[in-house]
């Protein structure tokens, strides 16, 4: 072990050592009651989610996908994420915050970084808000939705027609134009009118059928994820009807995505970073917008994407701001917070960070913990000032740390293997320890 | 003299998105399978310890991502590879089809020191779906292809009823021996250009 002996920044902050860290679960965020604790005078305490029988008994990890070790998880379905009860109390100060006529947005962010609560349809909207889905105006709102969920429409006639659809229209019109040639006695068969690009053999590179089989390979690798994405939950992956109908949302919306954004279109993870926004809103207990959680689901993924696009897109891997360059982030914080650590993950041991924080960092950590773990790592992501990806690499690094005597006594294989399977951890705990590594990212 | 170095062998997965290379890493090296894969972003690592000739080595196995987008990210994955293994799905044309580009983009990115003799190791898998009918590309075809491209050893796997994966992955980890010594004879200061360590051709696998 490279036991200390750097020359300048030797020491490691004493907090580092301080056995807290290994020890198990301490206190949640901030000073809230221990989760356990009964849920007191709070609405309706018993319907966490909404009543929709089917889609919902969520059964989440399989018993076998993490075996608990350390932390106090709520392992039931009442559980709920990360402390549905404990934050009872919250449910009131979030609901006389988005009360108000305008929301206070900074006061928002304050409390989404304690968690949101799960109860009471709460999060379906802090998010939409914290993605700037929602304007902070409540006044606004039925406008915003309705024009937000209209113009989704638009893009389903406009992007997800087959090309038969496109030609049949084309001929339609060239027929018309014909017709009116035709008034002018030219006789020439409307037939003959179909351009030669729009043949289905055309390789024409702009004809509509080359750019169909392009999108179509696109088409099916975003089949084949969505069909892939937590195969442990029954929202997602069950032979229900609502399982089905989720998935097709799924699918729209990565293609629609991939169609408007030609120079990044779909990339595998998507999907993944696409799940929980959508399970949140279609979640919504307020049954007129689960119906419609396709749309925000749309929207709100373009706004979080939007903070992270230039780490999907492959010409900017190499660049000053693609996924090396966050991944090279990542390290020098963990080389600021804790120096012994980062020489003997990447010097001694040689583990290039990539080979474990791409998928951390691209996929916003949704694969790293249990999915009702992941909601509540995203309150804090979505809702802290600093932003998403300062807060993200915060939190990576965080669970560098976390682990980090484990690390100080494994080599290549032990440690690559344990990052790449993060161990169970109370989200709290992590979170706490992300926010001690607050300051200017290292550049 | 080859033995001074790791005993650690290091084998990379190729392939089309959705070709199974999870699930034949998974089958070999748990001996479990399972659809419920989610696709692989990144890469995934696995070990496991293997006996050839009396030697112990760890094989390491890194399973990568199958779309293209992660082919620039390769390098760091690819590099001080021993062997390379080539997966597509005998269902999917178009799987068998890329294998040729999966393999110059290895080649490339991992930039080995005689890359004519790299070890590589094809494996056409699922060939469990629908009894073989749904197949669209031949035995025959496949080892065309590999013959025509320095006599690659060719397998057909299932890795979810487990068939033939064992002896695929035996065949990697000898192939993977085999270019350990060779590299100690590329080390830096072999002035050597007359070929004295060409002896080595991978031409397939004796087991």
């Amino acid at each position: 072990m490279a036991d200390g002996a750097t020359p300048r920044r030797k020491s490691v902050p004493d907090w580092l050592n301080n056995p807290i860290w290994s020890a198990p679960p301490p206190s949640p965020r901030h000073s809230s009651p221990p989760r356990t604790a009964p849920s007191p005078p709070q609405p309706p305490p018993s319907p966490v989610l909404p009543p929709q029988p089917p889609r919902d008994p969520t059964p989440i990890p399989p018993p076998n996908a993490r075996r608990d070790g350390d932390a106090s998880d709520d392992e039931d379905d009442e559980g709920k994420g990360a402390g549905a009860p404990s934050r009872s109390h919250l449910v009131a100060e979030f609901k006389v915050t988005l009360d108000r006529k305008v929301v206070d947005l900074a006061e928002l962010r304050r409390l989404a970084c304690q968690g949101v609560p799960d109860a009471a349809g709460i999060r379906p909207i802090v998010w939409k808000l914290l993605l700037g889905y929602l304007p902070t105006d409540r006044a606004l709102w039925p406008y915003e939705l309705e024009k937000k969920r209209s113009q989704y429409c638009a893009f389903q006639d406009e992007l997800l027609v087959n090309p038969s659809e496109v030609t049949r229209r084309m001929e339609e019109m060239s027929v018309s134009k014909r017709e009116e040639h035709n008034a002018e006695g030219t006789g020439v068969l409307p037939r003959a009118e179909i351009v030669r690009d729009e043949h289905p053999l055309s390789l024409g590179k702009t004809s509509v059928w080359n750019q169909y089989f392009q999108e179509s390979e696109i088409v099916e690798q975003i089949d084949r994820d969505v069909k892939r994405t937590h195969p442990e939950m029954q929202f997602f992956n069950g032979d229900s009807s609502d399982s089905l109908s989720n998935q097709e949302s799924l699918k729209r919306i990565l293609t629609i995505f991939a169609k408007l954004n030609p120079g990044i279109r779909y990339v595998q993870g998507m999907n993944e970073v696409l799940a929980p926004l959508y399970y949140v809103f279609k979640n919504d207990p307020d049954q007129s917008h689960a119906a419609l959680a396709e749309p925000d689901a749309f929207f709100c993924f373009v706004e979080l994407l939007s903070g992270f696009r230039d780490n999907f897109c492959k010409q900017l891997d190499n660049s000053v701001v693609g996924i090396r360059s966050t991944i090279a982030t990542l390290s020098q914080l963990l080389r600021r917070h804790d120096e012994e650590l980062w020489r003997h993950l990447e010097v001694v041991t040689k583990v290039n960070p990539q080979f474990y924080a791409f998928r951390w960092i691209t996929l916003l950590l949704t694969q790293e913990f249990k999915f009702r773990d992941c909601l509540s790592l995203w309150d804090t992501l979505l809702g802290d000032p600093e932003g998403p990806q300062a807060t993200l690499l915060r939190i990576c690094c965080a669970m560098l740390i976390l682990v980090r005597r484990r690390l100080l006594a494994g080599d290549f294989t032990a440690n690559l293997k344990l990052l790449q399977n993060y161990p169970p951890t109370n989200i709290d705990h992590l979170l706490h320890i992300a926010n001690k590594l607050r300051g200017p990212l290292p550049f | 003299m080859a033995t001074r170095r790791r005993m650690l062998l290091k084998v990379i997965i190729l392939g089309d998105s959705g070709v199974g290379k999870t699930s034949l890493m998974n089958q070999y090296v748990n001996n479990r399978f399972s659809n419920q894969y989610k696709a692989t972003i990144g890469a995934d690592f696995l070990t496991k310890e293997v006996q050839i000739d009396d030697r112990l080595f760890t094989l390491q196995i890194w399973d990568t991502a199958g779309q293209e987008r992660f082919q620039s990210l390769g390098v760091a994955f690819y590099r001080g590879a021993d062997c390379c293994v080539l997966v597509y799905d005998v269902n999917v044309t178009k799987s068998f089809e890329r294998l040729n580009n999966w393999r110059e983009e290895f080649l490339i990115q991992a930039s080995p020191s005689d890359p004519e003799n790299f070890p590589f190791v094809v494996l056409g898998n699922k060939i469990d779906v629908d009894g073989g009918n749904s197949r669209t590309v031949s035995e025959k075809k496949a080892k065309a292809w590999c013959a025509s491209k320095g006599n690659i050893p060719y397998f057909e796997t299932s890795a979810k009823e487990g068939f033939n994966v064992e002896a695929a992955f035996e065949c990697i980890a000898r192939n993977a021996v085999k270019n350990e010594p060779e590299e100690d004879m590329y080390l830096p200061d072999t002035i050597d250009v007359g070929g004295a360590g060409r002896q080595q051709r991978s031409s397939g696998c004796e087991c």
